[in-house]
């Protein structure tokens, strides 16, 4: 393997391992709110990490920079859905879990 | 009887028929001033669109005071002569008024204009409200409807100034000129180049007719303000020096993230914050709500008049924010760099958790 090849490939891990901490925080966190963190934080650098190696493995050619444009695009959109997201809830009147919450369970 | 108040508030703003919403809003409060025999009174209120902070905006400040003034010297020169053109009668007071509200706040929506206007009608006891029937304080957005209504809920007498109107109807959002236009053409060709990937006749043949529709469509809509080249190449420039700067705070932010959720006991202590960002400008917001939700355990959800709610996943989170780094670098972006030396949130004092006896009474 090259050393292109290691890089490729230590993105899309890097890619698939954050995208797996945006699962596990999805099913972990306890409120909305908390969860939209993990995918928006976590999932837009597992897709951007992966979406990274994917422009890397094309090379100089049309498609990368085509795979670099929907990655700027997921790093604009996915913010603003996480955005949209809490604030229905937001508007909904859901109230925030708070470390207090905890001790009633 | 509601319509003989002769206590008048104007919203005024650049429009066709603003000298004569002037004109009958003075009229109107001479007529009554004659009729009951009683002081009346007209505000000319300037409702602004930004806060007054920078340099750079002293120049639409100057706009706001020179607007003001002549709506004062007219209302003058109207109550020194009525209808008829002869001298007024001695005996008939009106006072005029002007002011500027709004600059304390971030307004948006026709709700927020409202609610500004209202607030000070009710400071200063206006009963009746006269609106310009060109009067667009949005810029670009049309909402004088919406305004009217948000305003005539108030039970104040709400009005169209009768006037007659230059133009009636045709007004996209803003004129299109060349540059717009050139601008537009110019981003949409490029990027259907670019997904094209290859510059053969056909490609520049169907693009360039593409990109004729587009900009017929839309460089009336998609831009506000007419792009100036170096403005616009500025801005790019210091973009690109903050996206390596947002890049690393994103790669932190997840970090953190991730070992907040792996770790057994979820350490987290979440808090909703309300963020008086001194960030103005529908893009500029934009950016800085959407860099915020990418960055360390801070989540943009909402905008609320002249404050961002912000929801932060741990104490550490809230105070990286309190810091305020990442409104220095967007001021960076969109202001230029002296903009960028301010005081930290924390050290202004507009950041604060946010709790539901916040909840403005505006909502229901």
């Amino acid at each position: 393997m090259t050393p292109l090849e290691y890089l490729i490939v230590g993105l899309v891990l890097a890619g698939v391992f954050f995208s797996f901490v945006a699962v596990v925080g999805i099913i972990r966190l306890p409120d909305l709110y908390t969860r939209a963190h993990a995918t928006s934080k976590s999932d837009t650098l597992g897709t951007v990490l992966s979406l990274g190696g994917i422009a890397l493995l094309f090379g100089a050619e049309v498609s990368a920079v085509k795979t670099v444009l929907l990655l700027l695009f997921m790093l604009i959109t996915n913010p603003t859905a996480a955005h949209a997201i809490a604030r229905a809830a937001h508007d909904q009147g859901i109230e925030p879990w708070t470390a207090s919450d905890e001790e009633g369970d | 009887m509601p319509d003989t108040s002769s206590r008048i508030l104007v919203p005024v703003g650049e429009s066709s028929t603003f000298r004569n919403t002037v004109a009958y809003a003075v009229r109107e409060a001479r007529r009554i001033a004659a009729e009951t025999g009683e002081e009346s009174t007209v505000h000319f209120v300037y409702p602004v669109r930004w806060q007054l902070v920078d340099e750079s905006e002293r120049s639409a400040a100057d706009a706001v005071a020179d607007t003001l003034e002549r709506a004062r010297v007219w209302a003058n020169d109207d109550l020194d002569y009525d209808d008829d053109g002869d001298l007024a009668a001695e005996d008939v007071s009106v006072s005029i008024e002007t002011a500027v509200v709004g600059e304390d706040r971030y307004l948006f929506s026709p709700n927020d204009f409202a609610e500004v206007l209202l607030e000070y009608a009710r400071d200063r006891g206006l009963d009746r409200i006269v609106l310009d029937p060109e009067y667009q304080p949005g810029g670009s957005a049309p909402m004088l409807q919406p305004l009217e209504f948000e305003l005539a809920r108030s039970g104040l007498v709400v009005e169209e100034a009768p006037v007659d109107r230059v133009v009636e109807r045709g007004r996209l959002p803003s004129r299109a000129n060349v540059s717009k236009a050139l601008a537009m053409f110019g981003v949409s060709f490029g990027f259907y180049l670019l997904l094209a990937g290859v510059f053969d006749t056909f490609n520049l043949v169907t693009g360039a007719v593409s990109a004729g529709v587009v900009t017929a469509v839309f460089a009336r809509i998609s831009f506000v303000n007419t792009p100036s080249v170096t403005g616009t190449a500025a801005r790019i420039a210091r973009f690109l020096l903050y996206v390596p700067y947002l890049l690393w705070e994103i790669v932190k932010a997840n970090f953190s993230v991730a070992y907040i959720i792996l770790h057994p006991d979820l350490p987290i202590d979440p808090e909703m914050q309300r963020y008086r960002a001194a960030i103005w400008g529908d893009l500029s917001v934009t950016t800085l709500a959407n860099s915020i939700t990418l960055t360390p355990g801070t989540l943009t959800v909402d905008m609320d008049r002249d404050s961002l709610i912000i929801h932060s996943l741990t104490g550490s989170a809230r105070d990286g924010l309190a810091g305020g780094s990442l409104e220095r670098a967007v001021r960076f972006v969109f202001y230029g760099r002296s903009a960028a030396r301010i005081p930290t949130p924390a050290e202004r004092g507009t950041i604060a958790s946010w709790t539901d006896d916040d909840q403005t009474d505006g909502d229901e």
